[in-house]
């Protein structure tokens, strides 16, 4: 019997790396340091989601009841890893309950933090009720409420969405591009103008990143089928005039200065390195990149690598990530812990 | 008082007036000379919804704006100021004043369709052009233009007998646009053709005059005709809110 493989962070990669393992045989630890599994699409409660359109709750749901039905699978949840000696096939874990755990090899699969929009206080955050994020309106859609001015729990009639929140933008030290956002707030518009018919929306953007088979899917189809409005403009601000949300900005198609009144304005909000990431680096003794995800080591030699042997790493740890990019690279990286772990041919036989 | 990168603004934007008053004190005089704001204040988001519910303008939410209608555009090379990607922008973000500032361009579209066909998104802006003239014009935003007048003229008689009367539409054509029937030209037409013509011909085109001949069992065709025509104004103009009164 092999040792058991270390699978930090319960999210869709954690759960995909269980789930592969579980698939190959191999016992695996998951340690997650919510009380629950899931990761941000259930933490956060998100709709639905790209591509799939399925229901957070019911796909990455359905990982979670599969992983916790495993019996290869050991979860530990609300807890963390605070000390990560040895080697390949040789790994001592020790936990935040003070128990330790042996491990063959370990798999990172840490995620990112959501991008706080107080952060931009230009665009009025946490000054304005209805200026909200798209992790908030993700929620009113999953939660049966429906998407609704906080404020006064009136429908919008007119919504903006900025892209870029957070991410671009050097003032704030975020020289990425979360990659998901714009994807992501063409859905929100496409499911507004869905559930709100005489609810017009606006995507003011810099650039439309739709990338991949999300072209038509998402910004195509929004313009086409949704009737959702692109402006190319980046806002300056988000005032109030007592009664609805001013934005401003310069359209720069018409090389006009803009002020538009709205009911609601959507900070598309981007992905931070996990907050806890130095914490995880020097725990597990990882290096960072320099934006602070946990680097990846040997993009062409080997399967999902960090700086040190026989910790591997998959999903939004290593940047701004899709759900189902995060899980097939968790399951690339379970097939690099399990070639540590003597795995493969456990399985074989 | 000079104003530095005066080029930038419009000139009907730059306002001095002779005699202001404000707040008690005197801003008369070029001394006070004000600049109009250009800050676009609202969307009006009917005129996109107007514009798409005539003929050829169905498709004028796909245009994410490359420009590739202007750049092939063939008045575009001629005259710069005619840019269909600018005006579908306008339309679609309801700026309205900026959109009329060149309503007495919009209409020069020859129609060369080259815009349909390097057009990425199959926005179709020929037909979103053809769209815009006829927003224009039903909106009273255009008077009805010479080539417009003799096509309803020419369409009427057909729809009424299935013929036209060249003489008959000539005439139409001049009252239309309110033109003396006694032209240097016509007379001399008129001459010439008396002289030259076959008398039997001559004949028939005069009696054509009086009583002006049909086409047979036409009563059909032209209630379907005029069916038609009716619903389609009726439609065109129910879809930019204007009162079901057309012209035909």
């Amino acid at each position: 019997m092999t040792k058991p493989i270390l699978i930090v962070g319960g999210g869709p990669a954690g759960l995909s790396a269980a789930q592969a393992l579980s698939a190959a045989g191999q016992r695996a630890i998951l340690v997650e340091k919510e009380q629950q599994l899931g990761g941000a699409p259930i933490l956060s409660g998100y709709a639905k989601l790209v591509p799939t359109g399925e229901w957070a709750k019911d796909a990455i749901g359905g990982m979670v009841s599969r992983v916790e039905g495993s019996d290869t699978v050991d979860v530990r949840t609300n807890l963390t890893v605070t000390n990560f000696e040895g080697g390949p096939g040789n790994f001592i874990a020790k936990l935040s309950d003070d128990t330790t755990v042996d491990a063959s090899a370990a798999i990172l699969c840490t995620g990112f933090t959501h991008f706080d929009s107080v952060n931009k206080p230009e665009w009025g955050f946490g000054t304005f009720p209805d200026v909200v994020t798209t992790t908030q309106v993700e929620q009113m859609m999953s939660s049966g409420q429906g998407v609704r001015c906080p404020s006064d729990g009136r429908k919008p009639k007119r919504v903006a969405i900025l892209l870029c929140v957070g991410s671009r933008d050097r003032q704030i030290g975020r020289e990425w591009c979360s990659k998901i956002c714009c994807t992501v707030s063409s859905n929100i518009a496409m499911e507004i103008r869905e559930e709100i018919p005489d609810c017009h929306v606006y995507i003011y953007y810099m650039d439309i990143r739709t990338f991949g088979l999300y072209e038509d899917l998402y910004y195509w189809r929004s313009q086409e089928e949704f009737k959702v409005k692109y402006i190319k403009a980046r806002i300056a601000e988000v005032t109030s005039n007592g009664d609805r949300l001013i934005v401003k900005g310069e359209d720069t198609l018409v090389k006009r200065p803009i002020t538009i009144p709205f009911d609601m304005v959507v900070h598309a909000i981007g992905m931070d390195p996990n907050i806890d990431n130095i914490m995880i680096a020097s725990t597990f003794g990882v290096q960072l990149q320099k934006h602070g995800h946990i680097q990846h080591a040997d993009t062409y030699g080997g399967i999902a690598r960090t700086s040190r042997e026989g910790v591997f790493v998959a999903g939004a740890a290593t940047g701004p990530e899709t759900i189902d990019d995060s899980i097939a690279q968790a399951q690339g990286a379970a097939l690099a812990a399990l070639s540590v772990s003597g795995g493969l041919s456990v399985a074989a036989e | 008082m000079p104003i530095h990168e005066q080029n930038l603004i419009r000139p009907e934007n730059i306002i001095t007036n002779e005699e202001l008053e404000i707040d008690g004190i005197d801003v008369s005089g070029h001394w006070s000379t004000f600049i109009e704001s250009r800050v676009v204040t609202d969307y009006n988001e009917d005129i996109e919804d107007e514009v798409a519910a005539l003929p050829g303008g169905e498709y004028i939410n796909r245009c994410w704006q490359c420009g590739s209608c202007t750049n092939s555009c063939t008045v575009n090379a001629v005259n710069p100021d005619f840019n269909p990607r600018f005006w579908i922008y306008l339309v679609r973000m309801g700026m309205e004043s900026e959109l009329l500032r060149d309503k007495d361009i919009i209409w020069q579209c020859v129609s060369c369709n080259k815009c349909t066909y390097s057009c990425p998104r199959d926005v179709n802006p020929e037909g979103v052009m053809k769209a815009l003239s006829h927003w224009l014009e039903l909106k009273g935003h255009t008077p009805k233009s010479p080539s417009m007048h003799f096509d309803e003229e020419f369409a009427d008689q057909v729809f009424s007998t299935g013929k036209i009367e060249e003489g008959r539409v000539i005439r139409g054509f001049f009252q239309r646009t309110g033109q003396p029937l006694i032209q240097d030209w016509l007379v001399e037409l008129v001459k010439r053709l008396i002289r030259h013509m076959p008398v039997k011909l001559l004949m028939t085109m005069g009696l054509a005059n009086f009583v002006r001949p049909r086409t047979r069992d036409w009563g059909r065709a032209q209630a379907a005709i005029e069916e038609y025509v009716l619903e389609r104004d009726a439609a065109n103009r129910k879809a930019l809110g204007l009162d079901a009164a057309g012209d035909h």
